[in-house]
């Protein structure tokens, strides 16, 4: 594994390296050239109406929560986003309110759960009311089992409350089967460093509880840039969260790039969900590869009531391809592979290692790459100083020097692998019914 | 000039005292912006937004030696404004599958874990580089952002174990 301190260290010399603009003083200066400043009094019983507002505003609030208590989740407040504040306050949630506790005393509750077509959320709280674990390491592994299936987890987040030395989460699983009746939350605590223990919870499904999605359309739309293909397959509106799956390429492809040794994996997709013209907040991204060939799964808060039009947009695609490519290293050279220009600045020698200076756009990575010396393969000892620049149109670009620790007459840069991002600017126009 | 001062004088409208209170800590304000902004351009646009904010507000600020704390936490309201207007935050959460092949020393690294760490929600981003690059406590980085330091130090591990997880690291040996 990477030693991910040693290389945040060096980003961070990297920092401390850059030098403060020269222009910065008259910068300063000129922005407050021209602004009055304001000195508007506020006058003290404006304020204290407001608070009185504010207080007739918490207790009804409070009455309010009182009221429902028993069928909402409490003391999630802090970690849920609007959607589920709504959906929690409809009294959405199926309460659970079981525990387990691990023989170190660490205590997990799974207080309730909401399912809906796209997932199934679990709210839990994990303690150590003796205090002696630090309370970041409150972080179990879970995954509910089912009557055949087993639901894995996905993603979540959460919020530790040191003093009382408890954690709370919000965690996403795949969801349920329509036959499941009874679930069971298997939990894996680690209670002494490296052993896990496990811990069980079951509760019946309450199936009136899980909502019903709000839209469900297959799209069957296909982009090809440069040769690699995106598929979209379809969108899944529920309440909780809006998802968009499809296909990077199918497997039949996979298996000839890979005879024909020209690889691509993809890393990361940049789909916009675009409702009533304004995007909507993206919550995870996914990519997987398995028999079906590359698969991705993009998601997004859930869709208001009021829809007037709904849009994919398709920005980019960012791919590790094979390029096996060469490049003569002479000053200013500059070479073009997969589109992409890369540009030689500089070659030196110090110290009896070799030295190369180059600038790619922002979104290229050499992420196989070795200097021929004579003839011989050096690989990559570090990258040194990576800079930005930005320009007028708006594009950034990426300098920084390649260290390789042998000195030779014939150089010459071999470029195994490359990453890369693919424009596709692609719009895909929703039906709503 | 006694920092005190100064801010004094900016608070009576002193356009010159207040700029110059920001060059005094130049490297902080610039480092700090650059953290999210990522460009010289940027940050510059990003510092500018910061002192007008500054100058027509400093008459709000009670206490002269909050100066620093409260002006930090404005140029990082700045920043996030800026960073929201120009571009979309993508956030990678579910654990990417893909087979990572052993290129330890052949990839570039410090340009690998940027791309990751800039793939991590903003919050946790943000208080990692505040921890890792700029080298502040918890204490500081709770202030700067207004959250408590639990949430400081909760959002720093899962961001870290969110990068390793991404570099293919194995978080789970031994289970």
């Amino acid at each position: 594994m990477k030693d991910i301190d040693k290389i945040l260290m060096k980003s961070k010399k990297t920092l401390d390296d850059i030098e403060v603009p020269n222009e910065l003083e008259d910068r300063l200066l000129k922005a407050l050239e021209d602004k009055e400043s304001n000195c508007s009094k506020s006058t003290t019983w404006n304020k204290k109406i407001i608070a009185a507002c504010l207080i007739v505003f918490i207790i009804s609030f409070n009455f309010n929560t009182l009221a429902y208590y028993s069928k909402k989740l409490l003391g999630y407040d802090q970690i849920m986003d609007s959607t589920l504040k709504n959906l929690n306050e409809l009294g959405n949630g199926q309460i659970i309110g079981e525990s387990y506790t691990f023989s170190n005393g660490v205590v997990f509750t799974l207080d309730g759960i909401m399912i809906d077509e796209n997932q199934l959320l679990a709210f839990y709280t994990v303690s150590d009311p003796s205090g002696e674990l630090e309370s970041y390491s409150l972080n179990p592994r879970m995954e509910f089992k089912g009557f055949f299936k087993r639901y894995h987890m996905s993603n979540g987040h959460g919020e530790i409350d040191e003093v009382n030395n408890e954690t709370k989460w919000i965690m996403s699983f795949d969801t349920p089967a329509f036959y499941e009746r009874t679930l069971e939350l298997e939990v894996y605590f680690s209670v002494n460093g490296s052993m896990y223990e496990e811990g069980n919870i079951s509760f019946k499904l309450d199936r009136n509880k899980a909502m019903k999605s709000s839209l469900k359309q297959t799209i069957n739309k296909t982009f090809e840039s440069d040769g690699v293909k995106v598929r979209f397959n379809s969108i899944l509106a529920s309440p909780t969260t809006t998802v968009i799956e499809g296909s990077i390429q199918n497997i039949v492809e996979l298996a000839i790039e890979q005879i024909s040794g020209e690889r691509i994996r993809p890393n990361d997709l940049d789909i916009e969900l675009i409702v009533n013209g304004k995007e909507l907040e993206k919550q995870t991204g996914s990519m997987k590869t398995d028999l079906k060939g590359i698969t991705f799964s993009s998601s997004y808060d859930a869709l208001p009531n009021d829809i007037e039009s709904l849009q994919i947009r398709l920005q980019s695609l960012s791919i590790d391809k094979d390029v096996n490519s060469t490049l003569e290293l002479s000053k200013d050279y500059e070479a073009n592979i997969a589109g992409q220009t890369i540009k030689i600045n500089e070659v030196y020698e110090s110290d009896g290692s070799t030295y190369v200076t180059f600038t790619t756009d922002d979104s290229v990575v050499l992420t196989r790459v070795f200097l021929m010396i004579d003839g011989e393969k050096v690989s990559l000892k570090e990258t040194l100083y990576a800079q930005q620049e930005k320009y007028m149109d708006g594009s950034i670009t990426r300098k920084r020097t390649m260290h390789f620790p042998k000195v030779g007459d014939e150089l010459e840069l071999l470029i195994e692998t490359m990453t890369y991002s693919q424009r596709y600017n692609e719009v895909i126009d929703i039906p709503i019914k | 000039m006694e920092v005190d001062e100064m801010v004094s004088k900016a608070k009576s409208g002193d356009k010159e005292a207040l700029v110059k209170l920001i060059m005094l800590r130049q490297k902080e304000y610039y480092k700090l912006a650059y953290i999210y902004m990522k460009n010289k351009e940027d940050s510059l646009d990003a510092l500018e937004d910061m002192i007008v904010i500054l100058y027509e507000n400093i008459r709000k600020l009670k206490k002269e030696e909050a100066f620093y704390s409260w002006s930090k936490t404005i140029l990082v309201n700045c920043c996030k404004k800026l960073l929201k207007e120009k571009r979309k935050v993508v956030l990678i959460d579910k654990l990417d599958e893909r087979l990572y092949e052993p290129v330890v020393n052949k990839q570039e690294d410090q340009i690998v874990l940027e791309d990751k760490l800039s793939k991590l929600s903003p919050k946790h981003q943000e208080v990692i580089r505040m921890r890792y690059y700029l080298d502040l406590d918890y204490e500081s980085i709770s202030n700067l952002l207004k959250i408590p330091i639990g949430t400081v130090k909760s959002r720093i591990s899962i961001g870290i174990n969110k990068l390793r997880e991404s570099l293919g690291g194995d978080k789970y040996e031994g289970y």
